[in-house]
């Protein structure tokens, strides 16, 4: 790029010049790139791509039950861990609490009225809280905790854990003695976990609160009946799939983020590789999403 | 250990807040938890009713059974019987199980809306309560499995609606007599003739009529004779009124009898107590007559006694007269 960068400074004065030497870099340099791109579709590369995908999961895989080991282990706990996991709890919940809060109380709202509305005017308003309670805290809710704590908290950490890995101070750290699995990665993954579950609960109650007072008022005649229907729809297959999805998508927002990617090999993150973490993160979540579904309605 | 080179600046009670914020969760957790369990109803004491159905279609764990459009019970269990029903295990707070008694009817409705319903109904309060583990046959109402059969009873009607405006249906037949029936209703002979029939009995029941109609002058003119015997034997009776009681009457005449009598049974009285007198004096004649009689017993001992002697002396005679008869003494 130096050639070109050249004529178009000394042709500055001319704009018509300057025109055309720019449009000549624009093209030389197209050339060139597609000149690589050319030498780089080699056979051996195109059938290395499903093997390079399956490396990456696995890659994802493997660090994954490094950090359940690290979380179950009660070394992960000790008290000179401590403030690395306050800190990372703190930071992943505090900051996005407000907010949160909000946009699902507003969120949250909407439906409800939506569907109890809905509901009225077809005559079927008993079914609106089953209806509500199906919806918002065993599906939509769960859902949204999940992607806001990843794009909020752990997919900036995730960039910011890769540009220490690229700034090789992960491996500094290991040299000089420390662990950085435990002491930098577990306590943003542990942070991620907490808050995704912390987020969840707090949305779900919540709901139940709005949708209460949406339907009976600020009274509390109708908590008995209320109670029982809450009751009726967390069946113990139910409440089971909602801890197990809850579970399964606070890993997965805490993890995937954080994994090392086997195709960047220490590369610092781009726009473009961001936006496909968060279309693995998604898929992923869509499928823990529908395999629940499938659980509760099959 | 060191923290890594990108620690962050230093949060102010960062322990405290990291503290507060799992102590918070934990609190959510376990509220969360021990809320579902409630409304799950794991914190009460229950008796079980047992409900027979032959089909359990509808019915799923943890629905209600309502008293009243109240839910005072919920499915714990669903079981197949030995028999091939389905027995439907209700858990029932102890502290509703007072609205189920012996003669509580339980009934499971499916409509066309929404869920299968079981629902107890309790007639009688104070029947002795349902006992735990009790065993009631369920009646099963489905609003869907009563539209075929609705169907064919409307299909039923139908034909029966059908048969009845066919045109040789007894229905249109009866119409026409009725429309006959009010021709001659309409007619001169009226509802006379619709009652009887025919002509010959109509004009027979006219004759009848007018014969009752002669019969009834006649009776008419008995009825004034009748009162003018009436009017006599009012005038005979004040007649006899009179005779009675007139001034001159039966009852004036009968009282101054009476008055006369009255002055006779005075006289008698006085007559009486003459012949009293006459009586005492009587009385004394009598005790006389006895003294006298007394005396007759002396002298007529006095009579005998000279009677004798004069016999005696008869006797005497005889002998001593020459031509007396022989004396014969004769010996027993």
């Amino acid at each position: 790029m130096t050639e070109a960068q050249n004529p178009s400074t000394r042709a500055t004065a001319d704009p018509v010049l300057a025109r055309f030497a720019r449009a000549g870099a624009v093209a030389s340099a197209t050339a060139s790139a597609s000149a690589d791109q050319l030498l780089q579709m080699a056979p051996a590369a195109l059938t290395q791509t499903p093997i390079r995908w399956l490396r990456g999961w696995w890659a994802v895989a493997q660090f994954g039950a490094q950090m359940l080991v690290l979380m179950l282990s009660p070394s992960s706990y000790r008290r000179s861990q401590h403030p690395a996991l306050y800190y990372q709890l703190h930071a992943a919940s505090v900051p996005i609490l407000p907010g949160f809060v909000a946009m699902s109380a507003l969120l949250s709202l909407v439906i409800i009225r939506i569907v109890v509305a809905t509901a009225q005017s077809y005559g079927l308003s008993q079914y609106a809280l089953d209806v509500l309670v199906r919806t918002l805290v065993l599906e939509l809710l769960p859902l949204l905790v999940a992607l806001y704590v990843a794009l909020r908290f752990t997919m900036p950490a995730g960039e910011a854990v890769a540009e220490l890995r690229e700034q090789g101070q992960l491996q500094a750290l290991w040299r000089a003695g420390g662990d950085p699995a435990r002491d930098v990665l577990l306590p943003r993954v542990l942070g991620g976990v907490f808050s995704v579950v912390l987020l969840a609960a707090l949305s779900a109650i919540m709901a139940l609160v709005m949708t209460y007072v949406t339907l009976y008022g600020f009274t509390n005649w109708g908590f008995a009946s209320y109670t029982r229907d809450v009751g009726q729809v967390f069946n113990p297959a139910a409440t089971v799939i909602l801890c197990m999805k809850a579970f399964f998508f606070s890993l997965v927002v805490a993890i995937l983020p954080l994994a090392p990617d086997p195709r960047h090999e220490g590369a610092s993150l781009q726009r473009r590789d961001e936006i496909s973490q968060l279309g693995r993160l998604f898929a992923l979540i869509l499928l823990i999403e529908v395999l629940s579904l499938v659980g509760n309605y099959y | 250990m060191s923290l890594p080179p990108d620690s962050p600046p230093p949060i102010p009670n960062l322990e405290l807040k990291a503290r507060l914020l799992l102590l918070v969760m934990v609190v959510l957790v376990a509220g969360a938890i021990g809320y579902l369990m409630y409304a799950r109803g794991a914190f009460e004491r229950t008796q079980e009713v047992v409900l027979i159905a032959d089909d359990s279609e509808g019915i799923s764990v943890g629905m209600n059974m309502t008293f009243s459009g109240f839910a005072i019970g919920r499915v714990g269990r669903i079981e197949l019987s030995p028999e091939g029903n389905a027995r439907i295990i209700v858990n029932v707070p102890h502290k509703d199980a007072h609205w189920l008694r012996e003669s509580s009817v339980f009934t499971m409705e499916s409509g066309l809306v929404g869920g299968t319903k079981i629902r107890a109904f309790t007639g009688v309060l104070t029947d002795p309560p349902l006992p735990d583990g009790a065993e009631r046959k369920v009646l099963r109402g489905d609003a869907a499995a009563e539209i075929p059969r609705m169907i064919a009873s409307v299909r039923e009607l139908v034909n029966n609606l059908g048969a009845l405006t066919g045109p040789e249906a007894p229905l249109n037949l009866s119409l026409a007599n009725l429309q006959r029936t009010a021709e001659k209703l309409n007619g001169p002979q009226g509802a006379i003739g619709v009652l009887l029939g025919n002509d010959a009995d109509a004009k027979r029941l006219s004759l009848a009529l007018e014969r009752s109609n002669a019969l009834l002058a006649r009776l008419d003119g008995l009825v004034l004779k009748a009162d003018g015997i009436a009017a006599r034997t009012d005038g005979i009776i004040a007649h006899a009124d009179e005779q009675v009681f007139g001034a001159k009457g039966l009852m004036p005449e009968t009282r101054a009898t009476v008055v006369q009598l009255n002055g006779l049974l005075a006289e008698t009285r006085n007559s009486l107590k003459k012949v009293d007198a006459v009586l005492v004096e009587a009385q004394a004649i009598g005790a006389n007559t006895r003294e006298a009689t007394t005396d007759l017993g002396a002298l007529r001992a006095e009579v005998e006694a000279s009677l004798r002697k004069v016999e005696h002396l008869v006797n005497e005679v005889n002998r001593k007269w020459p031509f007396a008869r022989d004396a014969q003494i004769k010996l027993p």
